[in-house]
Formats: C-alpha cells, sequence, structure tokens
C-alpha cells in the first residue's frame, strides 16, 4: 500500500507540475510585460531619451574606454525589453526542465515506485514533460521568434544598406581586360613593348619604308629623326618574331599615339595588336578567330563582315564590321547610315614581314590584326565623345 | 576620290543597280564608300523662270523692273543684273528659300516696290563665281520647271575611301573598271589607246633623269579661246567639288578625274626656246611661286619643269605663276607626264604643298595611261576650246619597263585563302578586271598584271585579288589547329591588375591621363632644374605646348584631374594611375619607361556611401597611408609580422620632394630601396594646380614593387590555449611616437606578448599641456597553458615600467 501510496504522491506531483509551469509560463510577459517593455522604448525614444544615450555615449566614448561606453550603451538602449524576456524564458526552461529542474528532481525518485507500476508513471511522465515543453515552445515561438529577432521597436526597412564606398576601373581597363580575357582563353600569351619605338618596329618592320603612302594612314609624333611615340602596338609583331620562333600566339595591348585630335580622335588611344603564326594558316581561321572574339565580345547573334582593305604589313588585308549597334542594321548617325561599323583591321601576314625577321613565308603563314579598345567602348556603353575618356571625371568614371 | 553616278555611267551601264547596291558591291571590293549623297539639295526649291517684261525701277537707275513668268504665275521681281531682257530663262528662288550661302528669300519691298523673289547669279547658288549677272539658261528651258532636274543638277554623288595601294581607282574609269568587272558588262572608254604621230615638232623635252620621270608626252593645241566652259563640264567639276575656272584649266581637270592621269596646259608663248627640260634647279633659281601666287623656297633635290631658262613649274605638284594659262593664252603645250613617286612625295612634304597631282604621282600613275588621257584631252581642246591641235607631238619614254608577268600557284592560293580553287574560277575573276591570264601547268598560271596595276608586285597580291573578286564572305570562317602551349604570365601585368582590383575595392577611380603634357606642371611642383625629373623626353611635333613632352611623374596630371573633379562639385576624389614616366636617354635612343602608380585624395572621406552611416570629415594623412597599407597587405609585401618585404619610414634628411609637406611624409622601403612615398601637398603647390584643399598623395615605383616577391604563405597552426587581453593608457610627452610604443612593447623580448595594437590616442583639454595619452592593447598568450592573471600581471607590470621609463610616461589610472 506504501508504494501505491508513493505512485499517488508521485502523479500528483506532476500534475501540479504542470499546471503551475502553464501558470509560470503566462505569467512571462503575459501580464503585458512586452507590451509594457515596448511602449516604454518608444516613450524613450520619443522624449529624446535615446538622443540623451547617445550623447552620453559620444561623451563616454572620447576619453577611451570604448569597451566599457559600448557596455554602458546597450544597458541604456537595451533597457531589458526582449532581453528580459528572453532570461525569463531562460530562467523558466532550467526550472522546470534542465538537469537539475523540477521534473528531473521527481523522476529522481522513481525508485520508490512498485516496478509494476512503474510504465504507466513512466507514460504519465513522458507525457507531462511534453505538454510542459509544447506550453514553453509555444510561448517562446509567440514571445521571441515572433518579434524576428529584431528587437524592439520599428526598424525602417527603407534605409540604405550599410555599404562600404567602392570606386571603379577605367572603362578602357575594363574593356581592355575583356578584350585580352577572350584571346588569353584561346590560348594568346600577351606582350607589352615600349611606347617610344624605334622608326624601325614601327614603319620599316612593318613592310612601311620611308616614303610609303602608307605612312600618310598614321600622323607620328616624333621625338627624334627614328625614334617615335608608336601609332600602333603592331612593332611587338616584329619585335617577337626576331627573338621567337613559330607557332606563335600573341596579343600585344598598350598606348598608342597619333597626332590628330577632334571629337572623334584623340591624340592618344589603346590598341590591342594580336597575331597567330603557323605552318598552314588560312585566311578562313582568320575569320574563325575575329568571328569567336566579335560574338563574345558583343552579341553572339551579330551579324559580321569581312571586306577588303590594306595594310602594308598583311596580304590580303581586311576591315572587319559588325551590324550597327545602334540602329541594328539600318542605318543613323553613328554608322554613317551603312548599318556597319568597323572595329577590326586584320590580314595574312605579309611575306615581306616574314623575310625581314628571317622566317621562311613558304613555310610558314599566319595573321594579325588590330582593334581600338576607346572605339569598342564607344559602341559597348554608348559613349559620344571620345575626349571623356582622358578628362577622369567622376561623373563619367563612375558610370562604368 | 568623289564621282557622281551619273557620270560612272558613261563608261559602265549600272541601270538596275541601285546606288546603294552600287555602294555595297564598291564597300566589298575593298573601295569603301564613305557617303553616298544626293546633290544640291538646298537648290531643290528653286524653279526655271522666263523674263517677260524689263522696265527701269522709277526710284533707281541700277534696278530694273521686271515680270517674270514662273509657270502659269506671273510674278513682278526687281532685279539689279544687267543682263536681265525679255526672253531670257533664268533662276528664280521664291520667298521662303534659303539659298546656299544662308541667303532667306522673303516677300520684300526695294526703294518701294514690291519684288516676290530673287533671280539668281551662279554664285549665290554657289554653282560658280560669275556674279556679273543672273544664271543664264540654254534658250527653249521651259520656265515654271525645277531648277535641278532641267540642269541636270539631280545627282547622287558617291565618295570612296581610297586606300593608298588603289591609285588606279583615283579615276572615274577606275572606278568604272572594278565595277564591268563584278557586274561583268561591258567597259566603254572615250579613248581606248593612242599613239603619237612621227613628226616634226616645234618644241623639245629633255629628261635629265628618266628615273625621276619615267615617261613625257607633250602635244601643243594652238587657237584656243579662253572661255568659261560648257555647262556639261562645269556640272561634272561642280557635282565633284570642284570649281570651274577656264575652259582649258577645266578639261585637264575633268580629264584627270577621268583617267587619274594629272595633265598640265602651259602658255607655250610662255615656254621660252620652245623647250621643256625636266631638271633639278639650279642654285639661283630656288625661289619659286606657283600659280596659286605663293612664293615658295625650292631646295636643288627638287624635280622641276623648267623651259630654255627656268623653272616653270614643280613637277607632278603645281605649275608657276610664270607659264599659267591665262585669258590671252592661245597656244596651249599640254603635259601628260609620269614621275618617280617618291621623289614627288619628298617634295611636296617639304613644301607642305600637296594637290590632286601630288596624290596620284604619290601613290604612282600608269606610265601606259599618259597618252590616252592627253589624246583624250586635246580632242576636248578641239571640240570646247576651239584648238587646233598641231599633229605630232613628244613622247619621251625613258623609263618604260616590259609588262609584268607574274606566276600564281593555284594549290597556295587555296591553302592561304582556306577556300577550294581551280584554274577556271581565278582566270574568270582576273579576267574580269583586265589581268591576262595563262595556263602554264596544272597548278600553276602565268598572269599578266594591266600596267594601270602599279600595286600588284607579287604573287601574295594577285592572292588578295582573287579574294576580292571571290568575295571575303564567300571565305567559310575556321578555327585554326595549333600546336598546345601554356602561355607564360606576365608578372607586372597580373600585380597592375591586382592593385586595380584592390584599390578600387577602397573607394578609388582609375584614372588615364595621356601620357604627353606641359614641363610647366615642374617648377610648379617646386621641382629644382637638377631634378632628374626634369629631364624631359620632348616631341618634336607636338600639337600643343600643353602636350610637348612626355610625362616624368603621375602626380601633376592627378592634381589636374583633382581641380577638375572639385570644379564640378565632386567633393570626394580619389584617384589613382598605373602609367609609364619617361626618362631621355640618348639621342635617337629610346627612353627609359618606368611603369608607376600614383594615387590622390581629397575631400569627404567615405566618398559616395551613405551620409546615413557614414559621417562626412576630410581624409587626412592616416587615410592615405591607410590605403597605401591597404595595398600592400593585399600584394603581402608588408604587414605580415617579421616578415614583411616593405617597410615604412622618415624621409632621409633633404630626400623629401619640395612638394611634399616635410612634416606629413613617409618614405617606403624595401631595404635600402625607396620604392615610393605617401605624403601631404603642400597647399602652396596645390594653389598652382587651382586647388584649395588638402590632397594627400602616394606614389610607388610599380617595376620595385612587382620585384619584391611578397611574404610567402605559410600555415601557423592555430593555438590551443585562448589569450588575455590587457590595456595600458600612458601619459607620454606629445612628440612621442604612438608607433614607437608599439614597436617597443614588441620587441621587449618577452614571449608572452603576442601582439600589441594602439587603441587610443588622445589629447585635450583634460591633460596637462605638452602630453598625450596613448592606450595600447597588449594581447598575451602561451602555447603551452591557458594564462592567469597572475601569469599576465608579472609581464604587464615589466611593460608598463619599461614604457615608463623609456618614453618618460606615466601610467594613466582609471
Amino acid at each position: 500500500m506504501g508504494n501505491f501510496h508513493c505512485l499517488r504522491i508521485m502523479e500528483q506531483k506532476l500534475n501540479s507540475l504542470l499546471d503551475q509551469a502553464k501558470k509560470h509560463l503566462e505569467r512571462i510577459a503575459g501580464d503585458g510585460a512586452l507590451e509594457e517593455a515596448k511602449k516604454q522604448f518608444d516613450r524613450i525614444a520619443g522624449d529624446g531619451t535615446l538622443e540623451e544615450a547617445k550623447k552620453q555615449f559620444d561623451r563616454i566614448a572620447g576619453d577611451g574606454t570604448l569597451e566599457e561606453a559600448k557596455k554602458q550603451f546597450d544597458r541604456i538602449a537595451g533597457d531589458g525589453t526582449l532581453d528580459q524576456v528572453k532570461k525569463q524564458l531562460e530562467d523558466f526552461r532550467i526550472q522546470y526542465l534542465g538537469r537539475k529542474g523540477e521534473f528531473s528532481a521527481i523522476m529522481q525518485q522513481l525508485g520508490t515506485i512498485p516496478v509494476e507500476e512503474r510504465p504507466r508513471f513512466g507514460q504519465l511522465a513522458n507525457r507531462v514533460k511534453a505538454e510542459i515543453e509544447k506550453c514553453f515552445e509555444a510561448k517562446k515561438a509567440a514571445l521571441v521568434d515572433s518579434a524576428g529577432g529584431q528587437g524592439p521597436g520599428f526598424v525602417d526597412l527603407s534605409l540604405p544598406g550599410r555599404v562600404p564606398e567602392r570606386g571603379r576601373l577605367h572603362p578602357v581597363t575594363q574593356i581592355m581586360a575583356e578584350v585580352c580575357g577572350i584571346f588569353e582563353a584561346l590560348g594568346f600569351s600577351v606582350a607589352e613593348g615600349p611606347d617610344v619605338e624605334h622608326d624601325y618596329y614601327n614603319f620599316e618592320a612593318l613592310n612601311i619604308p620611308a616614303h610609303h603612302p602608307a605612312r600618310d594612314m598614321h600622323d607620328t609624333f616624333y621625338v627624334s629623326e627614328s625614334i617615335l611615340l608608336r601609332t600602333h602596338t603592331s612593332p611587338m609583331q616584329a619585335r617577337i618574331m626576331e627573338n621567337q620562333q613559330p607557332p606563335l600566339r600573341v596579343i600585344a595591348p598598350g598606348k598608342v599615339y597619333r597626332c590628330d585630335s577632334d571629337i572623334t580622335h584623340t591624340p592618344m588611344f589603346h590598341q590591342v595588336e594580336g597575331f597567330l603564326v603557323d605552318t598552314k594558316v588560312s585566311f578562313a581561321d582568320l575569320k574563325g578567330i575575329l568571328t569567336v572574339f566579335t560574338q563574345k565580345m558583343f552579341d553572339k547573334d551579330l551579324p559580321l563582315r569581312f571586306r577588303p582593305s590594306f595594310f602594308p604589313f598583311t596580304e590580303p588585308s581586311a576591315e572587319v564590321d559588325i551590324a550597327c549597334v545602334m540602329c541594328g542594321g539600318t542605318g543613323c548617325r553613328v554608322c554613317k547610315q551603312t548599318g556597319w561599323l568597323e572595329i577590326l583591321g586584320a590580314g595574312m601576314i605579309d611575306p615581306e614581314v616574314f623575310r625581314m625577321v628571317g622566317y621562311d613565308p613558304e613555310l610558314y603563314s599566319g595573321f594579325a590584326f588590330g582593334l581600338g579598345i576607346e572605339r569598342i567602348a564607344m559602341l559597348k556603353y554608348g559613349i559620344n565623345d571620345i575626349r571623356l575618356y582622358y578628362e577622369n571625371d567622376l561623373r563619367f568614371l563612375s558610370q562604368f | 576620290m568623289k564621282f557622281t553616278i551619273d557620270w560612272l555611267n558613261e563608261y559602265v551601264n549600272t541601270d538596275g543597280i541601285s546606288a546603294a547596291q552600287l555602294a555595297d558591291h564598291l564597300t566589298m571590293l575593298g573601295l569603301e564608300v564613305d557617303a553616298v549623297t544626293e546633290l544640291f539639295q538646298e537648290l531643290a526649291p528653286l524653279k526655271t523662270a522666263q523674263v517677260l517684261s524689263v522696265e527701269r525701277h522709277p526710284d533707281a537707275d541700277n534696278l530694273s523692273l521686271c515680270q517674270v513668268a514662273v509657270g502659269p504665275e506671273t510674278l513682278q521681281i526687281v532685279c539689279g543684273a544687267p543682263n536681265v531682257r525679255p526672253g531670257l530663262v533664268t533662276a528664280i528662288a521664291l520667298p521662303g528659300t534659303t539659298l546656299p550661302g544662308g541667303i532667306k528669300i522673303k516677300k520684300s519691298k526695294v526703294r518701294g516696290i514690291e519684288s516676290c523673289g530673287m533671280l539668281c547669279s551662279e554664285r549665290e547658288l554657289g554653282l560658280g563665281t560669275g556674279h556679273s549677272g543672273i544664271m543664264e539658261l540654254p534658250e527653249g528651258t521651259p520656265h515654271g520647271h525645277s531648277f535641278l532636274q532641267e540642269l541636270g543638277l539631280n545627282e547622287t554623288m558617291v565618295e570612296v575611301d581610297l586606300t593608298p595601294n588603289r591609285p588606279d581607282c583615283a579615276s572615274v574609269i577606275g572606278i568604272a573598271r572594278e565595277v564591268a568587272g563584278v557586274l561583268r558588262r561591258p567597259l566603254t572608254l572615250p579613248v581606248e589607246r593612242a599613239e603619237i604621230e612621227f613628226a616634226r615638232t616645234s618644241f623639245s623635252v629633255d629628261i635629265e633623269s628618266s628615273a625621276l620621270c619615267p615617261r613625257y608626252g607633250a602635244r601643243l593645241v594652238t587657237g584656243v579661246t579662253i572661255a568659261p566652259s560648257p555647262w556639261w563640264l562645269r556640272k561634272r567639276l561642280l557635282s565633284i567639288g570642284l570649281r570651274p575656272i577656264n575652259n582649258v584649266v577645266d578639261i585637264t581637270n575633268l580629264v584627270m578625274m577621268e583617267y587619274g592621269q594629272p595633265l598640265h596646259a602651259f602658255d607655250f608663248e610662255k615656254l621660252a626656246g620652245g623647250r621643256i627640260v625636266v631638271r633639278h634647279p639650279h642654285g639661283d633659281e630656288l625661289d619659286f611661286t606657283t600659280l596659286d601666287g605663293t612664293a615658295r623656297r625650292l631646295d636643288p633635290e627638287m624635280l622641276m619643269i623648267c623651259d630654255g631658262d627656268r623653272p616653270v613649274a614643280i613637277a607632278g605638284i603645281m605649275g608657276g605663276m610664270n607659264s599659267e594659262v591665262g585669258d590671252s593664252t592661245t597656244s596651249i603645250l599640254l603635259e601628260s607626264a609620269c614621275f618617280h613617286p617618291v621623289s614627288i612625295r619628298k617634295t611636296a612634304r617639304k613644301l607642305k604643298l600637296s594637290s590632286e597631282a601630288s596624290y596620284r604621282f604619290e601613290r604612282g600613275v600608269d606610265p601606259g595611261g599618259c597618252l590616252s588621257a592627253m589624246e583624250r584631252a586635246v580632242s576636248l581642246l578641239c571640240e570646247v576650246a576651239g584648238g587646233v591641235a598641231i599633229s605630232g607631238g613628244v613622247d619621251n619614254y625613258g623609263g618604260q619597263r616590259p609588262p609584268r608577268t607574274l606566276v600564281l600557284r593555284i594549290s597556295r592560293t587555296a591553302e592561304l585563302l582556306g577556300i577550294p580553287l581551280n584554274h577556271e574560277k581565278i582566270i574568270d575573276v582576273l579576267v574580269s578586271i583586265g589581268f591576262r591570264c595563262k595556263e602554264k601547268d596544272a597548278d600553276t598560271l602565268w598572269v599578266g598584271v594591266p600596267s594601270f596595276r602599279v600595286d600588284i608586285e607579287r604573287e601574295v597580291d594577285l592572292v588578295e585579288e582573287v579574294a576580292r573578286l571571290v568575295g571575303y564572305n564567300t571565305i567559310p570562317t575556321t578555327l585554326p589547329t595549333v600546336h598546345l602551349s601554356y602561355p607564360e604570365q606576365d608578372q607586372s601585368r597580373m600585380i597592375r591588375s591586382k592593385i586595380g582590383d584592390l584599390l578600387t575595392g577602397i573607394g578609388y577611380f582609375e584614372a588615364i591621363n595621356y601620357s604627353f603634357t606641359t614641363e610647366k606642371h615642374l617648377p610648379a611642383l617646386g621641382l629644382p632644374e637638377g631634378d632628374p625629373r626634369c629631364r624631359l623626353v620632348r616631341l618634336l611635333n607636338p600639337l600643343s605646348d600643353d602636350q610637348s613632352v612626355m610625362r616624368s611623374m603621375l602626380l601633376p596630371g592627378l592634381l589636374e584631374n583633382v581641380q577638375r573633379n572639385l570644379n564640378f562639385q565632386k567633393n570626394a576624389i580619389k584617384l589613382f594611375e598605373i602609367g609609364k614616366v619617361f626618362t631621355p636617354r640618348g639621342e635617337n635612343e629610346q627612353p627609359l619607361e618606368k611603369t608607376r602608380l600614383a594615387g590622390v585624395l581629397s575631400g569627404n572621406r567615405f566618398g559616395e556611401a551613405s551620409p546615413f552611416h557614414y559621417r562626412q570629415t576630410a581624409v587626412d594623412f592616416l587615410d592615405a597611408k591607410g590605403a597605401v597599407e591597404y595595398l600592400l597587405q593585399g600584394l603581402r609585401l608588408w604587414g605580415m609580422g617579421d616578415a614583411s618585404v616593405l617597410d615604412f619610414s622618415f624621409p632621409a634628411q633633404g630626400r623629401i620632394d619640395p612638394h611634399c609637406d616635410p612634416l606629413q611624409c613617409l618614405t617606403i622601403r624595401a631595404g635600402e630601396q625607396e620604392v615610393g612615398c605617401v605624403a601631404r601637398i603642400l597647399p602652396e603647390v596645390l594653389r598652382k594646380f587651382g586647388i584649395k584643399q588638402d590632397v594627400f598623395f602616394f606614389d610607388f615605383d610599380l617595376d620595385a614593387l612587382c620585384q619584391g616577391k611578397g611574404v610567402a604563405r605559410i600555415f601557423k597552426p592555430l593555438p590551443i590555449f585562448p589569450s588575455v587581453g590587457r590595456d595600458i593608457a600612458m601619459l607620454v610627452p606629445e612628440n612621442v611616437a604612438a608607433g614607437d610604443l608599439v614597436e617597443a612593447v614588441l620587441s621587449a623580448r618577452e614571449p608572452l606578448i603576442e601582439g600589441c595594437e594602439v587603441f587610443d590616442v588622445y589629447q585635450g583639454d583634460s591633460l596637462q599641456a605638452g602630453a598625450k595619452s596613448v592606450a595600447l592593447s597588449v594581447t598575451y598568450r602561451s602555447p603551452q597553458k591557458t594564462l592567469t592573471e597572475k601569469n599576465v600581471e608579472k609581464v604587464h607590470m615589466k611593460i608598463v615600467e619599461m614604457l615608463s621609463s623609456k618614453f618618460k610616461g606615466t601610467l594613466r589610472e582609471g
């Protein structure tokens, strides 16, 4: 009988624990403590106490004990509310459900119950524990989780995010990187050369002898009789071929100079020259490589045309046009009503250029091409005045 | 090269081909069409009008009062022209019309009498220089019609941007030949071929050097009457923008445009001794006046056309005043010659004189075509100017060369172009534009090059002709088969790209300035003359003083950028530039090119970042230093503990640039080598650049940065035991550097000290004058155990004592 008595007492204990727990939970903010806290916060913020707090913070922070000041500020600003609720909930959990909590205390007395009654008691105990847990989770969800972890008060989501400042690369650099990236992915290496170049590499080695009318295509700045500012990056063709044997795949990016200045010309601009030399390279291969490039640089479906042209260092020579990106090929001011925009000069490397670097033109063939970076940037970004590139106006630079 | 489709049709029939189609054909042949223009559109509103009656204006002697018929209407017009007379058909601009010169025609009163429009002179219509009276249209021209249509001026002009290799197309016939080839239609020439009859002539031609003048043809035409050209001839010239002058000059210009052969007409009576001598000028003949009225100084290398006594023309460029055809000229000696391109080019360059003739000779005129063009001009002189051609003439052709024949391999052509080809295809396209082809063997053709194709010298030139004529767009696109290789990365390029990413990440915008600049910047910076940066690479032909030398520093360009942005109300400026600077070496030697990195900062610290989060205050020296630290950390060159490759230091005495504030300037060194600096720019320097606020800058030798290997990435095991942090606030004299305190703590050889940082420096009213408070945070850790307060306290006290004695400081309590 004594044992049976024990069982009854234990059952009563469990049931009253459940009651007590439920009432306790109701008390947590159930009496409107959270509501009250919120109001209190609003009041503080409203009547300038928060302002005051901030000032206090600034004052404190001024003399160096920053950590201390922060803590103090948290204390003032936080003012208990949500944290208080959280604390109360945690206290509850420890009191009832914790390892040393009241439920555990009851269960430790399991030994007083007759063995045959233990399964029934066990079921009851589990039910009570589950019920307390359920009530606790429900309360927690209602009070804390619904607050979304935002803390007290209204958060104005329309305010700007905390973005650190950032700058931008010059559009010429961006396009240059894009162009070089495409060719590097095709296995081209990158070589840079001097801006101030010998007449020989800029002209002679490219089959443009002195007094050749093709020199009219290059308005050249001279430093002395035989030294000039390179008018294209093509001198790298000769410089590299002089020192290396085919097969070669190289691009040469860089600044170039021509004494010409108006709305469509600046005396300095950027070019990428590229060339490929191997056995049995054909004009069809040139078309292939430049088609891949143009499609990557612009639109995959952009129409493209190759038409005959003239450069002393290529034969046959070509210029490459894309359908006008402004009007789509119907004709506009930008494409001078032709529907086409010239973007590349190219051709099969002239045997004379090979001969000058000691390659056998019967054995090797190759192609070369060159393009202007500013022009591509103008077409891609719709820039209408080339002079903007070198004024370094932040209103311009920040757009790219 | 300009021509009208109407003119082109004289030689090849383009019926059924629209102007746009024609332009497309030409462009795809390599004759890039720049523009297709409907001509004289501004004259479209003009009408033809017939004068019915003319009376004197009652109030003005020199004005007439005319009744003019324009279709069904009769208008009253006041006209001042002396040639106005009943029956005359002329051009009328009705009210509302704007003439090419900008005159707007309104209904108005002239001396009290209403005038309903204006009868126009050629000059007023932009059609010529005639202003002695109103334009006289041929008798029988109906009135009330479109003036443009009646005159056949409603033409389409095509402008081709010629490449330098195609002088043959600097002629309407040359263009027509290409069009005939592509359309496979016949080409009709006014003169197919001509020869000079052998006969005694009343003049002689001597050539000093046939290398410089391979051919000189001349004929004499007498009995010429100088007069304005007939309308059809003037119209041809006007339609391509040439000014009609008189019948003789107009004929030479017309034939030059037609055949591409420059011609010159001398007044034969002005040629001493009836002789032409092609030679260099003598020492006493170096002053010469060309027919544009300009006195020119010759040099002995220039090739001149001379008579028995003196130079009368600069060969291939421009005639002289002394032999010019004038109103009284009756006998014409017509020259049709060929000169060496380089000689003409050198002369034109030296004299800074280029003409339609020199343009063609520089690029190469067909020596085989001299006589046809001359024959054409002679027949026009007879037909238009009433001349009589004297039979016989001179054809001095000392530079004759055999016609060029080239070998073309079909397999080679196919391989280079990447298309299948056979004999028939190649012969078909080459013959269509005047080449002659003969089969040599199964793979080879003999190709005869026509004399006008001076650009075709090698097999590969023929390959291009084949490609051009089969059409580049018929060539397939393939990708080359290549040997795989790994393209080596250029270290400097990679570092530049990395720097760009790092600096843009902290708010810097990249600038690109011109490589050339003005040397005036250097004294503005206060650089003494002996400074190496004052040795400059100078351009011989700069566009302006502002762009006359290659830059030796990046800073001046960036300061100009700062000034510009301040002007445009940007007050948060952070710019950097990576670029080359240039130092001269020997004459005719390339200068030294060094790549540098420079940055400038001025104004608001947080740039465009939201002022809601970032309180805007002005940048100071530590912002510049911070950017440099961040950059060098990013490159792993600094701030990696003891392994730093670079270090900040105070500039050595006398090594501070004159534009830097000596109190706010640090250099960055790699061992003994100075690789860069960071500084505040002196306000008086900034004022010279028009800047009135603080600017800070940093500047690096990028090549030196690239040489730095960077601190290796070596993993250190994570600490097992927790650290203990202790703060020290010391009162020290204000001239003590906080960094020295940190350095003293770190170098105290206390094994438990892991790190030390400054977290506050305070100077203010609450402290005694001349003192400041430096707060340090020291981190202690042991690799063997968790430190207790006691462990730390012992070391910490030692540190405090050390600092107090070393820096004359006291521990600040509380």
